[in-house]
């Protein structure tokens, strides 16, 4: 094999990527420009909305006795919640949106001096409306501090203290570090995002320099010139790894800036504060660049089998969603994988990337992963020169 | 065999597919292709020439028989038949995205070229194609003419002595396709050897020193244009390549 030829293959591929507008667009434009602006209009409108609810006062419906006048009068009191009076369909208003809560007082006694008693109110709310959520959190508040209200009137009746009936009052300190807080949030959704990033920046210049090149008839060119098919496999298969990993690099620039921008609010975790060290770069780098290494080659190998770009671009598709659903799986928090696990790639890339960036090193899941990506990605490699030799594969119409 | 570049010996190649099952694609052929001759390989779709190419530039490997080229064996020396080799098909494409110059140093790099000598072979190869025009244009803006110099610039970078055309005026034009044989020409009188194949029979009868009539994957018969005369005194080339494909069928 001749390295100097693997890189000729690779600086004419990356030469013919550069000059192809379509890989431009999935390497620079959507990771640097439409992923940012995607999350940050999504961020934006939720954002929008929330504010716009919160801002509105909550239109509450009371039905029922009057013998609770001070919760009314606390109710009224609240800038944010607005009594209105509706005669009938109160259950209907409040399915159609047009209130957003319904307090029903149940015609009993008196609560306020029947003091042996306990009145039951029943609060009917609509959990596919946002402001009706917000209703229910704001009369939560209010009904809250009548009860408190009138339990303290009730014990000082009896002379008891209200602390008499709180012996123990709880203090919670959270004593996580500042890191491991940002690292739990980005260990949750970075290695998702990271796996579809590097799918999404291999899989067209993967299937273009494979499949594609079957398809414009210039494969043949090169199986008949003075190289090998390993060198051939190899300059595609490392040229596939740098749209990859550029791809990568620049969607999560593009992310930052988007997660930093106030929409988020994330700049208050300041992501600069996690003291990432050189080394714990340099241990992400052992995690990220196999899974690099074996997407690339994966896909690699795929575009080869195909016989066209619309042939490759089917079987990739099951690839992609299998990546995904790996990956969504370190989405949940708390779940831990057992030892084997760690030879799932992507499922290892993510978990152990997940453990990095909270902080803990498990070398052990880490030679783990290293392995099986290493041993994935090789057997992916020599299939793919392989397949080169096969007249079969080569020459199928 | 004296100054004989291509032996083929008694190849067979056998393909199995799917819908056909075993399928012969070429049966036990012999020839010989000389340093300064043409050698035409005439047939129509589905004869066999294409395949027999395909083996000639390694691209396939034969079922049964021994195919020389330059001395090397096409399946133990694969690497050492490509050095020797120019091979220009209809499957042989271009980068679209490069200009001429472009292409023709990639492939002279690949074969191993000095930077001085690609230089040096280029500008004379661009000069006698007529090239120098859209040497600095992108392949996706040439015409279909100007594809075909590129290609045959491509396949002679590193001066081969065996080259291999798989059908080279198909879907030319009148002009392209004389310039193109004009070519061939040439490039006998430089003494390389030629191998190519056509299914016009007025190419081959121009063109041809030997010729090769191949149907359904048989050599029906192969000698100089004269001694196929000889042979079947029934006209012209058309004339000997329809009596011989009738006879077979």
């Amino acid at each position: 094999m001749n390295w100097k030829k693997v890189l000729l293959i690779y600086c004419k591929e990356i030469m013919g990527a550069i000059r192809d507008r379509r890989t431009l667009i999935s390497m620079i434009v959507i990771p640097l420009f439409f992923y940012p602006l995607l999350f940050l209009g999504i961020g934006y409108f939720t954002l929008m909305g929330q504010e716009k609810s919160e801002a509105l006062p909550s239109l509450v419906a009371v039905v029922g006795t009057d013998n609770t006048p001070r919760l009314i009068e606390k109710l009224e009191q609240d800038e944010k919640i607005k009594l209105v009076h509706l005669k009938e369909n109160e259950v209907e208003a409040l399915e159609a949106g047009e209130i957003y809560l319904l307090i029903e007082i149940p015609e009993s006694f008196d609560i306020e001096k029947d003091q042996e008693n306990y009145l039951t109110i029943i609060v009917q709310y609509n959990s596919t409306i946002q402001r009706s959520q917000i209703a229910r959190k704001r009369v939560t508040t209010v009904i809250e501090d009548y009860r408190q209200q009138m339990i303290q009137e009730r014990l000082e009746q009896i002379g008891i203290d209200l602390d008499y009936i709180q012996p123990i009052q709880e203090e919670w300190l959270d004593v996580a570090l500042e890191e491991r807080k940002i690292g739990t949030i980005l260990g949750m959704i970075l290695p998702y995002i990271i796996i579809i990033l590097i799918f999404v920046g291999a899989m067209h210049s993967a299937v273009d320099i494979t499949a594609g090149e079957k398809e414009r008839g210039t494969m043949a060119t090169l199986l008949v010139s003075q190289l090998s098919r390993l060198e051939i496999v190899l300059g595609k298969y490392f040229t596939v790894m740098t749209i990859s990993a550029t791809s990568m690099l620049l969607g999560l620039i593009g992310l930052s800036i988007a997660f930093l921008t106030p929409v988020y609010a994330l700049g208050e975790l300041s992501l600069i504060k996690a003291k990432f060290s050189l080394s714990l770069f340099f241990l992400f780098f052992l995690v990220l660049a196999p899974l690099v290494g074996l997407a690339s080659a994966i896909l690699l190998l795929i575009g080869i089998f195909a016989r066209n770009s619309k042939e490759a671009s089917t079987y990739v598709t099951p690839i992609y969603m299998s990546a995904i659903f790996l990956g969504m799986i370190s989405l949940s928090q708390g779940m831990e994988l057992a030892e084997p696990m760690f030879f799932i790639p992507i499922l290892n890339n993510s978990f152990t990337f997940k453990e990095l960036l909270m902080g803990t090193v498990y070398w052990k899941h880490l030679v783990s992963t290293l392995i099986s990506n290493i041993v994935i990605t090789l057997l992916a490699l020599l299939t793919a020169a392989k397949l080169f030799k096969k007249e079969s594969v080569l020459f199928r119409s | 065999m004296p100054n004989a570049m291509i032996q083929v010996n008694h190849l067979t190649k056998v393909f199995y597919d799917k819908k056909r099952g075993k399928v012969t694609a070429v049966n036990d052929v012999n020839f010989c292709c000389h340093k300064g001759k043409i050698f035409g390989l005439l047939g129509p779709n589905g004869a066999g020439k294409t395949t027999t190419l395909r083996i000639l530039a390694t691209m396939m490997t034969p079922t049964a028989g021994k195919v020389l080229v330059n001395g090397y064996h096409v399946v133990k020396a694969a690497h050492k038949v490509r050095q020797s080799i120019g091979f220009l098909s209809g499957e042989t494409g271009l980068y679209d995205r490069f200009t001429s110059r472009e292409t023709v140093r990639f492939f002279g790099k690949i074969n191993g070229l000095s930077e001085q000598g690609i230089s040096k072979r280029m500008t004379q190869i661009f000069q006698t194609l007529g090239m120098t025009h859209f040497q600095d244009v992108r392949v996706d803006r040439l015409s279909t003419g100007m594809k075909q110099k590129l290609s045959i610039a491509r396949a002679i970078i590193h001066d081969p002595p065996v080259l291999i055309f798989d059908e080279p005026t198909v879907g030319l034009d009148v002009i392209t396709a004389r310039a193109v044989i004009e070519t061939i020409r040439e490039f006998r009188n430089q003494g390389k050897c030629i191998i190519f194949s056509t299914h016009q029979m007025h190419e081959a009868e121009k063109l041809c020193d030997e010729i090769a009539i191949i149907h359904l994957g048989k050599l029906l018969s192969v000698g100089t244009l004269v001694d196929l005369k000889k042979r079947f005194p029934v006209g012209d080339l058309e004339e000997i390549f329809f009596k011989l494909i009738n006879n077979r069928e």
